[in-house]
This record gives structure tokens, C-alpha cells and sequence, in this order.
């Protein structure tokens, strides 16, 4: 009887720190979202008008169109990311690809890229008089500034998300399963459908609803290639409120719990296929990889399409912000007299406090992987291994967000810290930037690493817990060794995103401290695009770097 | 890795905690500006003010949009002492709503009387022109009146007025203007007008020659980008354009008063104003000289002062006009 009841003190230990620490940076800063989207007078102090705003936010003559245009980017987006990043994780995660750490790495830098960064790149490209139509004398401005043209580019900068949790999940189910089906008599067709499918479809889903949440709350994208054709969606609305004087922060957090509403539902149907539809498919000692070589032909066919997929979502938009950065001015084009280092020199001389910004957002972007990556862990394991029927509203909330826009979710971190009554200061310090990106970035450890929980089955635990070891040994000794590669390049996709992470450092910041996405920015909107496009570069290039360090630097499993 | 990790962990909280024990403690002998940008500006405005004074700045900078909706989020516990917007009408609106502190700095004699109140004073000032990429082969417009011709079809851009307050003084100005009205913003229309949003995102066709010509770009940016060899055109049309002053005030929140208006002063000194100049902005005193047209070449057209209502009637007409959604 006795070890039982450790077993579950342990337990309850974990299970309320992990519930407090999601109070703390989640539960408290969306909760100020919505209540200042019930309480409009909420940012004054003051608990009065409840819902008195909301006719005048739904009379918006567009609402419902920008609700409908931000499902159909969702569904969209989503659809052509898997599309995107099935075949490539297939062959990534059950075939030995030439040079696979190079092509996860290039993958992995469309993430490094501010959304609003990559949109500009394109339309330095694509529009008239845009680098193609200077050097092909063809430009593609129509389908630039469209819906499919927005579709196209939020996709090519989200299906890392779907290729790096599909391809890590193929490659822990391996060969066996379909090797016994083949033994039994299966084609190979058969058993892609009635083995890998099954077996992978917990990921698929998973990185799907990451997907959907992340494009219904993207702005930069759909604002700078939605409003030259007037595509409107709601978060064009929520930061035409935020930005646009009078400020109507109530309206702006009304929208946002709608967004928050949409990702539930997203997550609710999320949740059903996975109860419906999971296996455990790791039954023992994380074996080993038992990736198998390609025929010739089929090497060559793969090499393609990693070749034709990173070129369209990583070398174009690096080759333009490259062209953008080295070009004197903008309108002189491409010519060699018009190329130069000018830009990087104002970088590398620190005169507008460019190098020291890198450092910033470095330090937190590394701290944050680290926090987010922790908690990650414990919120996953609470989430799917735990006894209590709580561990779906655990699970639920580490996602919600994904779907939250940045802005409004400074806002509810303004109005839970800028207050009196805390006895230490947390807001106009650093700190309160902390919270604000493990809170945006929990979702990617949690999603990532729970997806791979799934499939550990629950026999590992049960084999430890028999041998003695308590839920933290089970959690350190057995499962996060087995998790770790689900869990670094979660880690990794935190860091890229944290350090480039721009809208809620620009509301959160404390005075006189600047991150490279708002010095970026900055540049941006005093009319020097090229600087702008220089210090992306170098930022790109050193987290690249830094990568890559680490990568040979750390311990190989 | 875990100990180290750990380690590391601990000592960078212990940073952090040890910069917000700091922030705090300094805040005795400092004040805290919120200021739209330009951000060198900015930096220098706050190091020479520094320098000076022994006041320490602490400076956030950031558009117009994200200094005020930073400031409305804090409203609880206002942080800024001292608010720089570029949008006139903020201060205008502040002041009714009873946020401002009234103060007349002794800097301010020679600013002109439309560019100072009883709670604000204007920092600079910079007007609306028309920006002409002399590559793009259409011959170059002199007045408002050019851009609605054929030629222009397909060629134009324009800052949105409902992000942009100068953009938005343009258009209030103009629909009373003879000869112009709503009839002019009707041929902008149906010659392809194109509003893709803030002052640089209007900017950067033009500089790249997607697009010809942008009616009513904020001149200093582009004036800027000129002077660093953008092959550009600044033109300032013959029958008038308006003037976007950026006013300064204090907030009635602010915690260091006398701070806030020693730096108020300061801003308007010789030394402050000159460092206005920089930016090739209209410094706001007469007296100091600019680094571009200054106020006697540029005929500025009287902008009349609408209240909430009708700015909010006129932004929704111009709207349906533009077919803006």
C-alpha cells in the first residue's frame, strides 16, 4: 500500500505546479483578455458596462465576413502545409535522405523569419519592378496580393511545424509494424493506409491544429499582402483597433475570445480523433533507427522535392532579403553599382544599438526554450499520462495560445502586471517579456511532446513503476530520454521563434530596451528597408549559426 | 548539462531580478517618455537631455498606434511621464479627456501659435507631400490635381488616414478645399488608388517603382531616404498641402513633474530643436534652421479641428469611397 501512496503524492505535487505554473502564464493573462473584452472600462480599474461595447463591435458591417475569410485561411493554410510536409516527412522520417540534418536545418529557418519579414521579401520579389520582373521581366502582383497568394506564403512558413512533428513520429514507429503486416501478406499500399496512417495520425492532427491556430492569428502576413486587395481578417480587425486612435482595447480583446473560441473548437475535435484514434507504437527501449536506404531512383525523386520545397520557402525569401540588404537603395535596383556592405556597416559599428538588441533577444529566446522546454515536459505528461479527468483542461489550455495575437496578449499581460499590488515589480522589467513568450510558446513543447507520449505505451511506466521508481523518476529516467528528440527540436522552433518575436515585445519591452524584430521594424517604418532587411540577415544567419553549434555540441543520443 | 543548465538558469533570474531592483531604484531621479518615432531621435533627444540635466531617460519608442495602445493598457497604472505622439489629434483628445497636465515652457516663445496649447506643444512638424519616382516614365505631378489624370491609372498609393493622422488631415482638408471634395477621392478611386496602410508600406512601391507616385506621404521619411541615394522625388503642391505637427505633453499621471518639464524645455531649446532638424523634420521653432523646405517655402493650408463625431463620419465616408473595408 505504501508505495501507492507516494506515487500519488508525487503526483499531486507535479500535477499542481505544472497547474499553477499554467495559472500564472496563462490562465490569468488570457482570463484579463477576456474579462477586459466583457468589462470595457477593465484597463481603467474599474468592473463596469459588462458587454455594454459588444453592439457596437458586432455591427461592424465586415464581422462576419472576416470571420469567414479567418476560418477559410485556417482551413487553407492548413491544408496545404500538410500537403507540403507529408511526402518530405515520409521520406524524412522512414528513408535515409542524403544530408537529412542540412534539409531539417533549412526547413528550420523560415521560423527564424518574422512573418511580416517573409511578406515583404515577397513582394520585393513578385511585385512590378520587383527583383523577378528585373531579372525574368515577369512579376506576379495578382497573385501576390490575393488569397491564394497569402495561403501560399503562411504555408510556406508554417509547414516546418507539420514536417518536424510528422517526421519525428515516423521515425519512431519505424519498420516493424509494417514489416509484421507484409509478413502477414499486406502490400505495401495496405499498409501505408492501415498501419502508418493510423499509426502517425496523432501528430498529423496535433501539428494541423497548431497550424490552423497559428494562421487565424498571424497578422503580419495578412495585413501586408491582405490590405492592397482589401482581404480582411479578424485580426486585421483586432489591430486596426489596438493601433488606430481611439483605442478600443475592449473591442480588440472581444475579437481575440473569439479567436480563443475558434482555436477551442479546434482543439475539441483535435481531442476527439486523438482519444479515437491513438496507439501506442513504442513498446520498448527506443530501438534503433531503422531508417531504410532509397532506391536510386526514388533518391533522386526525394532529393527533388526537398530541393523544389525549400527553394519556394527558404532560398527565394532569403535571396530577396539578401538582394534587399546588399542594394544601396531600394530604387536602384540591381545593379552592381548599387551593392555594398553600407547596411551591415551600421549594424557591425552598434550604432543604433542593433548588436546589442541580438544579444536581448538571444538571452531570452535561450531562456524561454529552456523554461518553456521544462514545463513543456510536466504539462505533457500531466496531459496524458495523469488519472485525473482535469488533464484535458490542462492539456487545452497549453494550447490556447497559439491562437492568441501577440498584441492582445501583451495587453492582458499589461493589465495582470502593471498593477500596485504586486510587491515585486514584474512588469517594466524583462521578466514580464519572459511570460510573454513561454506563454505564446508553450503550446509548441507541450503539443510536440505529448504527441510523442501517445505512443510510448503505458506498460514503460508501469515496468519502472514495479521496479520502484516514483512518477518524477518515471517522468526523468524513462520518458523525457525517449521524448528528447521531439523535445529539442520543439526547443529549437522556441528559440527561433522567441528571438524574432515581434508584437508583444513592442507593447512589453521596458523603456530603453530594444529586440532585434522591433529594431527590425523600426527600420522598416522610417522608410529604410534595406537596413531593415541587413539586420534580418545577420539575425537569420547567427541564430543559424548558433544552430548548428549546438548541434554539434550537444551530447548525440 | 542539467547542473549547468540549472546554474545558468538561476544566474540569469538573479540578473534579471537584480535589473528590476534597479529600474526601481532609479526611478527616483528619472522620467519615462513614450514617443513615436523616429527612433534616433529619440536616443539623442534622451542622451543629450541626460547629459544635461542628470535626469535619467527612460525612452520607449514605437508608432503612434503602439505608443497610445500601450499607454491605454496601463491606464491603471500609467508609467509615462512625458508622451510624444505624431498624430495632433491625440493630444487634442487627451487634453478633453482631462489626461494632461497643463504647462507653458519658456522654449516655446517662438513655436507658432497653432502649434501650441495650454497642455502641448508641438515637437516638429512635417508636411504631407507628393513622392515621384522619376523612373517610372510619368511626367511629374505638380499639384494634388496631376494624380487623378489617366496617366496616373494603376500608379498610385496613399497611407491609410484611419492609421495615419496626417494622411487623415490631408483628406479633411481636401473634401472642404475648392475644386477638390469628394469628387477628387472619386477619381482617385477609379484610377486605381491603392492604400496598403502606414506611411512606409505606401513608401516602398514607389522607391521599387511598382508604383508611380504617393498622394500625400509624410515628407521627412522620404526626404530621408532621398538624402541616402533613394532616386525619389519630394514635391510639394502648388495649391497647398497640411502640416502634421507631433505634440509633446505631460501626462496628469506623471510621476516626476518637474523632470517631465525641464525635458518639455529642453526639447524646445536651441540644442533640442537642432537635433529635431536632424531628422530633417520641420524643427517647431521659427527660428531654427531646417534641413529642407522650411516654412515659407511650403504653402500650408489651415486644417480644420473636427470632433470625435465627425472625424469619425468623415473616416467612414472616406471609406466607402476608397471601397475600404
Amino acid at each position: 500500500m505504501q508505495p501507492r501512496q507516494r506515487r500519488v503524492g508525487l503526483d499531486t505535487a507535479l500535477f499542481v505546479g505544472v497547474l499553477l505554473a499554467l495559472l500564472i502564464l496563462v490562465v490569468l493573462p488570457l482570463g484579463m483578455v477576456i474579462l477586459q473584452g466583457v468589462f470595457p472600462q477593465l484597463s481603467l480599474g474599474l468592473w463596469e458596462g459588462l458587454f455594454s461595447h459588444w453592439p457596437g463591435v458586432l455591427e461592424d458591417p465586415y464581422f462576419l465576413e472576416a470571420l469567414t475569410n479567418t476560418l477559410m485561411l485556417g482551413l487553407a493554410v492548413s491544408t496545404l502545409s500538410l500537403g507540403l510536409a507529408l511526402p518530405l516527412a515520409y521520406a524524412r522520417g522512414l528513408y535515409q535522405v542524403p544530408g537529412a540534418f542540412w534539409w531539417d536545418l533549412l526547413i528550420l529557418i523560415p521560423f527564424m523569419l518574422p512573418p511580416y519579414v517573409g511578406a515583404m521579401a515577397w513582394t520585393f520579389t513578385l511585385q512590378p519592378g520587383g527583383y523577378s520582373s528585373q531579372l525574368l521581366g515577369v512579376s506576379a502582383q495578382g497573385l501576390l496580393f490575393s488569397f491564394p497568394g497569402i495561403v501560399l506564403v503562411m504555408s510556406l512558413h508554417l509547414f516546418p511545424l507539420i514536417y518536424f512533428a510528422l517526421s519525428r513520429t515516423l521515425s519512431a514507429i519505424g519498420w516493424r509494424y509494417v514489416d509484421a503486416a507484409r509478413v502477414c501478406g499486406a502490400s505495401m499500399t495496405e499498409s501505408a493506409w492501415r498501419i502508418v496512417l493510423p499509426l502517425s495520425l496523432p501528430a498529423v492532427v496535433a501539428s494541423l491544429l497548431m497550424v490552423f491556430s497559428l494562421a487565424i492569428e498571424e497578422y503580419g502576413t495578412p495585413s501586408i499582402l491582405g490590405r492592397p486587395s482589401q482581404f480582411l481578417v479578424l485580426v486585421t480587425r483586432i489591430e486596426e483597433k489596438m493601433a488606430e486612435w481611439p483605442i478600443d482595447l475592449a473591442g480588440a480583446a472581444f475579437l481575440s475570445s473569439v479567436l480563443l473560441l475558434l482555436a477551442l473548437v479546434a482543439y475539441a475535435l483535435h481531442h476527439w480523433i486523438n482519444t479515437h484514434h491513438s496507439h501506442a507504437s513504442t513498446l520498448g527501449k527506443y530501438g534503433a533507427l531503422s531508417a531504410m536506404p532509397l532506391s536510386p531512383k526514388a533518391k533522386t525523386l526525394v532529393l527533388l522535392g526537398f530541393g523544389l520545397v525549400t527553394v519556394c520557402a527558404v532560398v527565394l525569401p532569403l535571396a530577396a532579403m539578401l538582394l534587399t540588404a546588399f542594394s544601396q537603395t531600394l530604387s536602384g535596383g540591381l545593379a552592381w553599382s548599387n551593392m555594398g556592405f553600407r547596411h551591415f556597416a551600421v549594424i557591425v559599428s552598434n550604432e543604433g544599438g542593433a548588436l546589442s538588441a541580438l544579444m536581448t533577444s538571444w538571452g531570452l529566446a535561450g531562456l524561454t526554450a529552456l523554461i518553456a522546454g521544462m514545463l513543456g515536459v510536466a504539462t505533457a505528461f500531466i496531459a496524458v499520462r495523469s488519472p485525473w479527468r482535469s488533464r484535458v483542461a490542462v492539456d487545452a489550455l497549453s494550447g490556447l495560445p497559439n491562437a492568441m495575437p501577440g498584441m492582445v496578449l501583451a495587453v492582458g499581460l499589461i493589465l495582470l502586471w502593471n498593477r500596485s499590488w504586486w510587491p515585486f515589480p514584474i512588469y517594466g522589467t524583462s521578466a514580464v517579456l519572459l511570460f510573454a513568450y513561454v506563454c505564446l510558446l508553450l503550446p509548441y513543447p507541450v503539443r510536440y511532446v505529448s504527441t510523442a507520449l501517445r505512443q510510448i505505451s503505458i506498460n514503460l511506466d508501469g515496468a519502472a513503476r514495479v521496479s520502484g521508481a516514483n512518477s518524477g523518476q518515471v517522468l526523468w529516467y524513462i520518458l523525457t530520454p525517449m521524448v528528447a528528440p521531439h523535445l529539442l527540436i520543439s526547443m529549437m522552433l522556441v528559440f527561433a521563434i522567441a528571438s524574432r518575436e515581434l508584437v508583444a515585445s513592442v507593447m512589453l519591452a521596458p523603456p530603453g530596451l530594444s529586440t532585434v524584430s522591433t529594431h527590425i521594424f523600426n527600420q522598416f517604418a522610417q522608410g529604410s528597408p534595406n537596413e531593415g532587411m541587413a539586420l534580418a540577415v545577420v539575425a537569420v544567419g547567427l541564430s543559424t549559426a548558433l544552430l548548428v553549434l549546438l548541434n554539434q555540441w550537444a551530447p548525440s543520443k | 548539462m542539467n547542473l549547468t543548465t540549472t546554474r545558468m538558469l538561476r544566474r540569469t533570474l538573479l540578473a534579471f531580478g537584480l535589473t528590476a531592483v534597479a529600474t526601481t531604484t532609479l526611478a527616483q531621479n528619472s522620467i519615462t517618455v513614450y514617443t513615436a518615432g523616429p527612433a534616433g531621435l529619440a536616443k539623442s533627444l534622451a542622451q543629450d537631455f541626460e547629459a544635461s540635466s542628470g535626469i535619467k531617460v527612460n525612452v520607449f519608442q514605437a508608432t503612434t498606434g503602439q505608443v497610445m495602445a500601450r499607454l491605454e493598457a496601463e491606464r491603471a497604472n500609467p508609467q509615462a511621464d512625458v508622451l510624444i505622439s505624431a498624430s495632433w489629434d491625440t493630444a487634442v483628445d487627451l487634453k478633453k479627456r482631462g489626461d494632461l497636465l497643463p504647462y507653458n515652457s519658456p522654449n516655446a516663445v517662438k513655436v507658432p501659435s497653432n502649434l501650441k496649447d495650454s497642455h502641448y506643444v508641438a515637437q516638429g512638424a512635417a508636411a504631407l507631400a507628393i513622392v515621384w519616382n522619376p523612373a517610372s516614365g510619368k511626367t511629374q505631378p505638380k499639384d494634388w490635381k496631376d494624380l487623378a489624370s489617366s496617366q496616373y491609372a494603376n500608379a498610385l498609393t496613399m497611407p491609410d488616414p484611419s492609421s495615419s493622422g496626417s494622411a487623415f488631415g490631408l483628406v479633411s482638408t481636401l473634401i472642404a478645399t475648392q475644386d477638390y471634395g469628394w469628387t477628387y477621392f472619386e477619381t482617385l478611386k477609379a484610377n486605381g488608388i491603392v492604400v496598403p496602410g502606414a506611411n512606409a508600406q505606401a513608401l516602398n512601391p514607389v522607391m521599387q517603382g511598382a508604383k508611380a507616385a504617393v498622394m500625400g506621404a509624410v515628407d521627412y521619411i522620404a526626404l530621408e531616404a532621398k538624402a541616402k541615394g533613394e532616386k525619389i522625388e519630394v514635391i510639394y503642391p502648388t495649391s497647398g498641402t497640411v502640416l502634421e505637427a507631433r505634440p509633446a505633453m505631460i501626462l496628469k499621471t506623471a510621476r516626476n513633474v518637474d523632470g517631465a518639464q525641464k525635458f518639455i524645455d529642453f526639447m524646445l531649446s536651441t540644442q533640442g530643436q537642432n537635433l529635431v532638424a536632424k531628422t530633417r523634420m520641420l524643427p517647431a521653432r521659427t527660428d531654427i534652421q531646417a534641413l529642407r523646405p522650411g516654412w515659407s517655402d511650403i504653402k500650408v493650408l489651415s486644417v480644420k479641428e473636427l470632433n470625435e463625431q465627425e472625424r469619425s463620419a468623415t473616416l467612414a465616408k472616406f471609406k466607402t469611397t476608397m471601397g475600404l473595408k
